[in-house]
């Protein structure tokens, strides 16, 4: 410390200290009041290339079923603009989106739920990446109401689903829907068997509407133990849902809004959802991009953000972030550069994101703080 | 070569004999080599098929170890309860998992195998009270009554059965006979069965197509040619002359064939209804896509959805590899084990009875 020798030098260089002790103070001060602590603004943009490196890569994505018909379009789109790269996408759930991806066997898995956090920490370095805007729609088939657009709320679907709702006339679904002449059949509750980015969201759905039932007794999860009800019915992926909707009369049905042609092809009805405000609410662009703009804020750097049952007044209720999970480590430089290059590609506006792409499985795209988000983690991806 | 003059004995040649006495032999060794070659042509037949015969238990004891390994922590948080428990909860995948007895899983994680154990016996013993009767008879039609060129047709289209893949029957199956179960059988023995409480099992909710009836006929079409093409090659053994000494007796076809033929390869039926039985046990694909897939309840008739060991493994793997604490791919390894000695009691018992049945068998030839 200091001695008494050097008191007389310490006299001299003291204040000359105490000045610049000073200055630094305020210099971080008032830098702290300019740069906002919010997660959402950076003080630059980030540029990913969207340009792919030469040579010929083969990018294998997997996963979710709802984000699966999108895959598609972009697969061919930018195989067209970069012959060189070919992405093979396959439909399989999002549960072994994650998981194949968390074991590095694919590019890109891809699914409807974020990663849990003993998921982070099993696999330091696993990203989940927001490409686009998704929702989830209620689909039902009652013979004779199917362009009726029934309403439900969440407390009502979890009792169906608990087995203490079961014929469509019960009084819980008339007073819901006064005037609507509801038959005495029995309501077939159809779950996905498979694990499943659209269990996570619809339980979430649940969990949240219904906290002191359906949080409290089951829960959410990609795959979760759905009460074990005489009208039960499992089914593999959306596809199958739609399927196995269409040919059951009097059946209850959660499926992605990448289907909504397909369910609309079939002849099934779409419920009208009561959001946190209490008002009914289908689940089209407008009600779809409310909700999402309501949540822009409050979502993270690393866009792990549940969008379910929030509180925006015209907002859908059941509305999710598509997520590309990536592995830690990619397979070698070129797929990391490849696949950084195909989600920029994806998430830009003017190409993977445009209305039409978009516009043909019903998603919205990312809001503009939110795509800087995931250009912020595709520059992260290494191999 | 010496010539023989008279009187002299001709002298034997210097070189010695060659060691083998085929052409090619070790003879085309050089002399230094020949032992070691012999030792290694005669022990190396011993280590080559000692090699392959220890094969076949090595892999056994090696699938046993390495699934009673990864087994081991669900083996012990899930414990002895686990095979008469009916829940199916993954647990908060979500939340953070907890340590129990040194066993890393999920928050509120319980699964139970009596659902599963019960579908898995259920749906194979009613496959194989399908086939056994369908099969025996058409063997007995085939081999007693029909002409050669018909019988050995009925034998190519049981070959032809036996050869189509699992998958092509759950595929079959899914699109044709379920709808027909759900629409016109399923409601026909619902509706018409009188109301006693052992009909229960029969009456009641007539499902969606996807379920035990299904699962199980389906079934019992992949069993029927193993049991048929046996029961067909088991008859063509048994002896003319006990047949013929019935017939002189005053008894028609079908008592001869009641009480002589089939009691005669008795052992052999019920053998080959176990091979049946064991392909049902462990059958995956097919049952996979036309049982219905539910998880943790036991069907109360037979119409409703239902969920096998063997199905469930295969559609719940991908899920379980999403918990990331491994939980859930150590139970699908625990029910792994659980078929494996549901398969393995179901060949011990079939083992006993066949000798218990083939020590009274007719005396005057020998049971099969």
């Amino acid at each position: 410390m200091f001695s008494a020798s050097s008191s007389k030098s310490n006299r001299k260089v003291a204040p000359g200290a105490a000045v610049a002790a000073g200055l630094l103070a305020a210099f971080t001060t008032t830098a702290a009041t300019i740069i906002p602590a919010s997660a959402t603004t950076l003080r630059h943009n980030v540029t990913v290339s969207e340009t792919p490196p030469k040579g010929s890569v083969n990018i294998f994505e997997t996963g979710s079923t709802l984000l699966y018909p999108l895959f598609q379009l972009w697969s061919a789109a930018y195989h067209q603009e970069h012959s060189n790269i070919k992405i093979v996408p396959s439909g399989t759930g999002s549960g072994t989106g994650i998981s194949d991806a968390a074991d590095g066997i694919v590019d890109i898995g891809a699914s409807d739920a974020y990663l849990s956090s003993s998921q982070v920490s099993q696999h330091p370095g696993l990203l989940n990446i927001a490409l686009a805007i998704s929702a989830q729609q209620i689909n039902y088939n009652v013979p004779g109401l199917n362009h009726t657009h029934l309403k439900l709320t969440g407390p009502v679907i979890s009792q169906i689903y608990q087995g203490k709702i079961t014929e469509w006339n019960d009084p819980a679904i008339s007073k819901l829907n006064p005037g609507v002449n509801l038959p005495a059949d029995k309501i077939i509750a159809l779950h996905r068997s498979d694990s499943s980015g659209d269990t996570f969201i619809f339980s979430s759905y649940l969990s949240d509407s219904d906290p002191n039932g359906w949080g409290q007794n089951i829960g959410y999860g990609t795959s979760i133990g759905f009460p074990s009800i005489s009208n039960a019915l499992g089914e593999t992926g959306n596809g199958g849902m739609v399927t196995g909707c269409a040919a059951t009369p009097g059946c209850i049905a959660y499926i992605g809004i990448s289907y909504l042609g397909k369910t609309q092809a079939d002849g099934l009805g779409e419920a009208m959802l009561a959001n946190k405000a209490g008002k009914f609410e289908l689940p089209t662009a407008t009600t779809i991009s409310a909700e999402a703009a309501a949540l822009e804020k409050k979502t993270p750097a690393n866009e792990t953000l549940s969008m379910v049952y929030d509180s925006a007044a015209g907002g859908y209720p059941i509305v999710n972030y598509e997520y590309a999970i990536i592995p830690p480590k990619e397979l070698n430089n070129a797929h990391a550069q490849a696949v950084k290059a195909f989600l920029a590609w994806a998430v830009d506006p003017k190409h993977g994101s445009s209305s039409s792409f978009l516009n043909q499985v019903d998603f919205q795209p990312l809001t503009p703080a939110v795509a800087q988000l995931s250009l912020a983690q595709i520059a992260k991806i290494s191999g | 070569m010496a010539v023989a003059t008279p009187g002299q004995v001709p002298s034997v040649p210097a070189e010695p004999p060659a060691l083998s006495l085929y052409e090619g032999g070790h003879g085309r060794w050089p002399s230094w080599l020949q032992p070691a070659v012999r030792k290694i042509s005669n022990n190396g037949l011993r280590w080559w098929t000692g090699f392959a015969a220890l094969l076949p238990v090595a892999a056994l004891i090696a699938i046993i170890a390495v699934l009673a390994v990864k087994a081991l922590p669900a083996i012990k948080y899930n414990g002895a309860a686990f095979l008469t428990r009916t829940t199916w909860r993954p647990g908060s995948t979500y939340a953070n998992p907890v340590r129990t007895n040194g066993v890393l899983h999920p928050v509120g994680v319980s699964y139970g195998a009596w659902p599963l154990i019960v579908g898995t016996v259920e749906s194979s013993v009613i496959a194989v009270c399908f086939a056994v009767p369908v099969s025996v008879l058409a063997a007995l039609a085939v081999v007693e009554k029909l002409p050669r060129k018909l019988s050995n047709a009925f034998g190519v289209f049981l070959e032809v059965l036996a050869g189509i893949p699992s998958v092509v029957f759950g595929l079959w199956g899914f699109v044709t006979f379920g709808p027909i179960i759900a629409r016109d059988v399923a409601p026909f023995f619902a509706d018409h069965l009188p109301n006693i409480p052992v009909f229960d099992f029969f009456r009641g909710d007539t499902g969606s197509g996807e379920g035990l009836l299904t699962a199980s006929l389906v079934l019992a079409i992949m069993i029927v040619p193993i049991v048929a093409a046996t029961t067909r090659d088991l008859l063509r053994q048994v002896p003319r002359l006990p047949k013929e000494g019935g017939l002189a007796l005053g008894m028609d076809d079908w008592e001869v064939s009641r009480k002589i033929s089939l009691p005669w390869i008795r052992a052999g039926i019920i053998g080959a209804s176990v091979l049946g039985l064991a392909r049902a046990l462990g059958e995956t694909i097919a049952v996979a896509m036309v049982s219905g897939a539910v998880l943790g309840t036991v069907p109360t008739n037979l119409y409703l959805p239902f969920g096998t060991i063997a199905a469930t493994i295969v559609s719940q793997l991908d899920g379980a590899l999403s918990d990331g604490t491994g939980f859930a791919v150590e139970t699908l390894a625990e029910f792994a084990l659980v078929l494996g000695v549901i398969t393995l009691l179901a060949n011990i018992g079939a083992r006993l009875l066949v000798r218990r049945v083939a020590g009274t068998a007719l005396p005057v030839g020998r049971g099969v």
